[in-house]
């Protein structure tokens, strides 16, 4: 171990520092400017240093300097741990073992320091080019600690090793990768600030918040359907359930997992599909109406709405199954009927008096006072815009009489406060409606902008009803996408946008291969490997057997990869192989090649030991040293040398 | 494709050296490689009738210089003798001046004596009083030395010995050769009456044969291989030089062309081997004295072809 | 473990591992059977990091985070096989090894050789507890490494246990192999820093001149007689001295000095180690005057003689005086 103290050369700081470089910079805009700042002058003097050939800076600084950093960290998130705390201090680390690099095993340290800080990277982003920017990471850093040994060759040279053993390496990553018995995670409490900022439906429902949405072609969730894709009119995503209003917000009321198992019965086909649900820190998980089947570790609410048991903060899929067309809630509890006709005491006046009007003239013909609202909203000639007036305290009668112009939740709120008015139990229902199938994977992409509410009534006899007052004004909303519906001129999102077809076709193309790198790659999680390794036919694989699969091909790997790096290379001349085959079919017969000995040599051994073949050895023997050592030999040789020996039988 | 001439003269030569056709071969192969031969061995085996043999077969002017202890190099390479007469200086040459020198006896003359002769040897030319002059072509020196360590001789220096291409020992003839020998007609008659095979024309044509035959890269390799290990097995106590390792590539290549072919086999450099190394590797431990046979099979054996 | 056990251990190891009764039969070839791995400090430490990397990476759910640590565990075995592979088949040849005098370092030279087309790069040599020596061989090629270990007695020093190791490519794994190479070096006794002047005279004398120099020094002139020789005519004199005789250049034609250097004569001297001391320092000096002389030991008597190898003859038997083993 006399190495482990060989100081550290000028050559090997120079890579350990393209190494570290390569490490921070991709982490530089996860830290405030200080920090990024502190970090250059740390790695700058370490450049000086190396370029100057100065001494190192003595221990009591670095010392000073690690506390003065961990202050710094500390006064800035007020902690140490969590995440973006934790990497900052791992960069202070990194930045200033550079200025202590005495000996080799400094310079180890520093490599492994590295190589924990691409995972860093990984906790804040790990799109595919995050996942290319750390393979060049990863290159540069092997090839510093392939410097760390021997530091004699020339930088090519080093990342080509580096690239070999790397590329060598792949296999056992996609092997472990792929049976490696996964956990899911969080093996202990993550501190919460992973999920501060991720867009999506919120538990209340106010005028402009679904239209905020609108503005955004994040994506929600992607759905790969088993069979045919429904029509677009069909696609309702079942969001958070809103029964409670108080006069201006729609509030989820729900009561967490009220059934394990759905409670209502499916007509008609069912759908299949697959959701791949993008983190949005809540804990409902979207469905197509009305889920007939619960992903694992969720529940049902008492309003029909699928919720995970935890918080959904990784991608997350599922596959489920839709009743498009269900009966659900014909002997709904009495006390959430009551729930969904209450209203404020007061306010909307105009709108009151309408549906008092209809409760006069249908009485408890729910379904009458449905049809005369549907019929009530499509004479009132709303317009559908992304650009709603702002209104006032009497939301509703402002919409509906005054400004007319509205986005799907002022449509939806009004729709259900008409109902409610009326003495129809009613709710407003958010989630997703629609969504776009790209043509390269066939996968439906439900983006933000696709965000929607709706409302449910109930109507004695058939339960729960949807009813789409948006669909009522504006029907293209539904059968088309947005940008069909609102009128020409507002802004809208750019990728909802039709007008560029190849802008489309190349955003197609993106998704898609985005969505492989999420379903394939990010989303393999042990869910998925199970599914994987069942369609493999492996059911039910406990760590046991998987570890012992793992273990049988990672060892046929490794012989692999051994034949290949033990493979002699040696390029034999083809008249000595020639020569080996004919001397390894007399050695068969006793009579031994030395490997010292010349042919001719050993011909007239041969010949005296197998004398019936005296002739044939003499020949090939005569053939050999022409070829191997005369003076240019003739293609006709060898070919015939090949052929003497190969028709030799001793 | 064997020469006649060649086999004309080996067939001369055995017919006057009986049961000694390997040395005799070997000593053939060196003038052919345009070596010097050295000849160690006891006085009496036929040392000088080789060197004499050779020179009349070939067809070369022959001179026997016998070495002693006051001996002085212009005894070997001749001397400025004032001619009272014309009052100038004539050189006398001395007995090198000749294609074929017989130095017998060489580690009794003194180092300086030897050195005249090897220095001449070396460079084909002989400069003295500040004038060159150059040897006649071709120019071989046969030269011979007494195998046991006496008092008062001067054996030859490593660096010396490497100028010998070879080195043969003739032995004692077997029991069927010596009696052919002492049967037969006498050996002076013999000689006298052997008449050149070829001229000295047709020697230096032969001796650009054995350059240009064929050494392949395998066998070049082999060569080099069998010299890294003199060089670096700890049976030896130097290695073989570069020079003799061009030397062992020049006698392969004439016993090749004694053989009759163009390209050399291992087995001709194996077959040189023993004259090769036999004066130039010292075994390491000095009090086993093996002889030159036994070391060029242990050292064949260790080496694998290429 | 502490470190007397842990060596304990590791000696216990390489015996079984050994297996072979050293010395070994050449060439010593470091086949798969008898090259061992295992992880340096450094790969523990990067075991270690993966393993932090994996908890992290379930911890939060990144699967790139798995892909990192099932990559670099990949790095880890791949190190495992080029590690492995830099240090198999490689073949050691016993090289030479000349003889030193007591005190000197004995130096062994191992002739490695490498069968493949490629490198091999930072092979570690070392005997016993010595500085590791590094060095690389190139493609088909062999290098020769030399092992220094100090000569402290006369005698054969046999080589002791080689232990070749690589840490090469990337310092996580330590592949190693030990060998017993068949190479001993002869120690002559160290001579003697302070010894009697050298034996002339007395009962060993047999020449009589105490120049003893070579036998082709110019002496002297004489008148020439019919009798001598030409060439020992000093013709440049006779010019010189116009009308004068005909001059004879006049040699020494003795045979060079002999001496004997006798066990027996050093009877004074009490320790036999001693004795053989300056036995040696007056073989060097009579070497360096150029003398032809010969040793009478109890067990050996060497005739007189001169030269390089006259002198490794006598130090041969300094060394190996009752010595025992040859």
């Amino acid at each position: 171990m006399a190495r482990i103290d060989r100081p550290v050369s000028r050559r090997q700081a120079w890579w350990l520092l393209a190494g570290a470089v390569a490490t921070c910079l991709p982490l530089a805009p996860q830290f405030p400017l200080w920090l990024a700042l502190a970090a250059a002058a740390a790695l700058s003097w370490r450049a000086a240093l190396t370029w100057r050939q100065w001494h190192l800076p003595p221990r009591w600084l670095l010392v000073m300097l690690v506390i003065a950093g961990t202050a710094g960290v500390f006064l800035q998130y007020r902690t140490t741990l969590g995440r973006t705390p934790g990497v900052a201090l791992l960069v202070i680390f990194l930045a200033l073992k550079l200025l202590e690099l005495r000996t080799a095993r400094d310079a180890v340290a520093t490599a492994l320091l590295c190589y924990f800080l691409i995972l860093g990277q990984f906790l804040f982003t790990q799109t595919i080019p995050t996942a290319l920017l750390a393979c060049l990471t990863l290159l540069i850093t092997t090839a510093a600690l392939l410097a760390a040994s021997d530091d004699r060759p020339e930088p090519q040279q080093q990342l080509r090793r580096a690239g070999l053993m790397l590329a060598q390496a792949l296999p056992f990553m996609l092997l472990l990768f792929v049976l490696f018995p996964r956990v899911q995670g969080p093996l202990w409490g993550i501190p919460q600030d992973r999920f501060s900022a991720v867009s999506g439906l919120s538990d209340t429902m106010s005028p402009g918040s679904i239209a905020q949405l609108s503005q955004s072609d994040a994506i929600a969730f992607r759905v790969k359907f088993k069979g045919e894709t429904p029509p677009q009119s069909q696609l309702y995503w079942r969001g958070p359930v809103m029964p409670s209003f108080d006069g201006r917000n729609w509030r989820v009321t729900q009561t967490l997992g009220a059934y394990a198992e759905v409670p209502y019965t499916g007509l008609g086909a069912p759908v299949d599909y697959e959701v791949t649900l993008e983190p949005h820190g809540k804990f409902w998980l979207f469905a197509l109406e009305l889920p007939a089947t619960l992903p694992a570790e969720s529940a049902l609410t008492s309003d029909y709405q699928p919720v995970a048991r935890q918080a959904v903060r990784n991608r997350l899929r599922y596959t489920q199954r839709a009743w498009p067309e269900a009966i659900a809630g014909i002997n709904e509890a009495r006390n959430l009927l009551g729930a969904a006709v209450e209203l404020p005491k007061d306010g909307n006046p105009r709108i009151r008096a309408i549906s008092a009007a209809w409760r006069a003239q249908h009485g408890d013909d729910s379904a009458a006072i449905l049809a005369a609202a549907e019929n009530f909203f499509s004479r009132q000639l709303l317009i559908y815009t992304l650009n709603p007036p702002l209104l006032g305290a009497d939301m509703v009668d402002e919409f509906l009489f005054d400004t007319r112009r509205g986005f799907c939740e002022h449509f939806a709120a009004a729709f259900v406060f008409a109902l409610r008015a009326a003495g129809v139990p009613a709710r407003v229902v958010a989630g997703y409606q629609g969504g776009e199938v790209n043509p390269v994977d066939g996968y439906l992409v439900v983006r933000q902008y696709d965000a929607h509410a709706w409302a449910e009534a109930w109507i004695a006899g058939r339960g729960w009803v949807r009813v789409d007052p948006t669909a009522i004004s504006a029907p293209s909303r539904i059968s088309g996408n947005l940008a069909d519906a609102v009128p020409a001129g507002e802004a809208l999102p750019f990728l909802a946008r039709g007008d560029l077809a190849w802008l489309r076709e190349l955003r197609y193309r993106l998704d898609a291969v985005s969505n492989g790198w999420n379903q394939w790659v990010l989303g393999y999680n042990p869910q998925r490997q199970r599914d994987l390794l069942a369609s493999l036919g492996l059911n039910e694989p406990d760590w046991r057997n998987m570890t012992a699969i793992l273990s049988v091909l990672c060892g046929a790997v490794m012989l692999g990869l051994t034949a290949w790096i033990l493979r002699n290379r040696l390029r034999v001349d083809p008249a000595l192989a020639a020569w080996r085959r004919f001397t390894a079919r007399l050695a068969r017969r006793g009579i031994a090649w030395q490997p010292w000995e010349g042919p001719q040599a050993f011909a007239e051994r041969a010949a005296r030991q197998a004398p019936m073949h005296a002739a044939a050895i003499g020949e090939i023997a005569a053939l050999y040293a022409r070829v191997r050592y005369g003076p240019a030999p003739q293609a006709g040789e060898l070919i015939r040398l090949k052929a003497r020996i190969s028709a030799f039988r001793p | 494709m064997r020469l006649p001439e060649l086999d004309a003269i080996l067939a001369d030569i055995n017919r006057i050296i009986l049961g000694k056709e390997r040395p005799v071969r070997l000593s053939l192969a060196c003038l052919l490689a345009r070596g010097h031969l050295l000849i160690e061995d006891l006085p009496g085996v036929g040392k000088t009738t080789l060197a004499h043999v050779l020179a009349r077969v070939l067809g070369l002017d022959f001179q026997r210089i016998q070495f002693t202890s006051d001996m002085l190099p212009a005894d070997v390479l001749g001397v400025s003798i004032f001619d009272r007469d014309s009052g100038a200086f004539h050189f006398h040459p001395g007995p090198i001046f000749t294609q074929v020198v017989l130095a017998d006896e060489i580690n009794r003359a003194t180092p300086k004596a030897q050195s005249a002769l090897l220095e001449a040897m070396e460079e084909r030319q002989v400069t003295t009083e500040g004038k060159t002059r150059a040897l006649p072509e071709p120019f071989f020196v046969i030269a011979t030395q007494n195998p046991t360590h006496q008092i008062g001789t001067f054996p030859l220096p490593e660096s010396q010995l490497d100028r010998f291409l070879l080195k043969v020992e003739l032995g004692y003839p077997d029991a069927a050769a010596e009696r052919e020998l002492l049967a037969g007609a006498d050996r002076r008659q013999m000689v006298a009456a052997l008449v050149p095979r070829i001229a000295p024309q047709q020697l230096l044509e032969l001796q650009e044969r054995v350059r240009a035959v064929h050494a392949s890269p395998a066998l070049i390799d082999y060569v080099q291989i069998l010299a890294a290990h003199t060089r670096t097995a700890p049976h030896w106590q130097a290695g073989l030089s570069p020079r003799a390792c061009l030397g062992l590539l020049a006698v392969a290549r004439a016993w090749a062309l004694l053989d009759g072919r163009d390209h050399v086999l291992p087995e001709d450099v194996q077959a040189v081997l023993p004259g090769i190394i036999g004066h130039r590797l010292r075994p390491m431990d000095d009090t086993a004295r093996t002889d030159p046979h036994g070391v060029a099979a242990a050292l064949i054996e260790a080496v694998p072809l290429p | 473990m502490p470190a007397s056990l842990r060596h304990r251990l590791h000696e216990a190891f390489v015996r079984w591992a050994l297996r072979v009764r050293p010395p070994e039969a050449t060439p010593i070839v470091l086949t798969q059977r008898r090259v061992y791995v295992l992880p340096t400090r450094a790969g523990l430490a990067y075991a270690t990091a993966l393993g932090v990397i994996l908890l992290g990476a379930m911890n939060y759910n990144l699967s790139l985070g798995h892909a990192l640590v099932f990559l670099l565990a990949g790095l880890g075995i791949v190190a495992i096989l080029h590690t492995f592979r830099n240090l198999v088949l490689v073949s050691i040849r016993p090289g030479r090894c000349e003889p030193v005098f007591t005190g000197g370092l004995a130096q062994f030279d191992l002739v490695l050789q490498n069968q493949r087309p490629d490198a091999r790069t930072s092979l570690r040599l070392f005997i016993g507890e010595g500085v590791p020596l590094e060095i690389d061989i190139g493609p088909h090629a062999s290098s020769v490494a030399t092992l220094d270990l100090p000569a402290l007695r006369r005698g054969w020093l046999p080589m002791p246990r080689l232990t070749i190791e690589t840490t090469w490519p990337l310092g996580l794994i330590r592949a190693w192999s030990c060998a017993v190479p068949d190479l001993k070096c002869l120690v002559y006794p160290a001579p003697a820093t302070r010894a009697p002047p050298l034996p002339w005279g007395g009962d060993s004398a047999q020449g009589s001149t105490r120049d003893g120099r070579g036998a082709d020094d110019f002496s002297g002139l004489r008148n020439h007689q019919v009798t001598d020789a030409p060439h020992h005519v000093a013709w440049k004199a006779v010019a010189r001295q116009q009308d004068g005789p005909l001059l004879t250049k006049l040699f020494f034609g003795a045979a060079a000095e002999q001496i004997w250097l006798d066990w027996d004569a050093l009877a004074d001297v009490t320790d036999a180690e001693q004795r053989l001391s300056i036995l040696a320092r007056w073989m060097i000096d009579a070497d360096a005057a150029g003398l032809a002389w010969g040793l009478r030991m109890p067990s050996l008597r060497l005739a007189p003689d001169n030269g390089a190898a006259q002198l490794c003859t006598g130090l041969r038997a300094l060394a190996l005086h009752e010595h025992g083993a040859h």
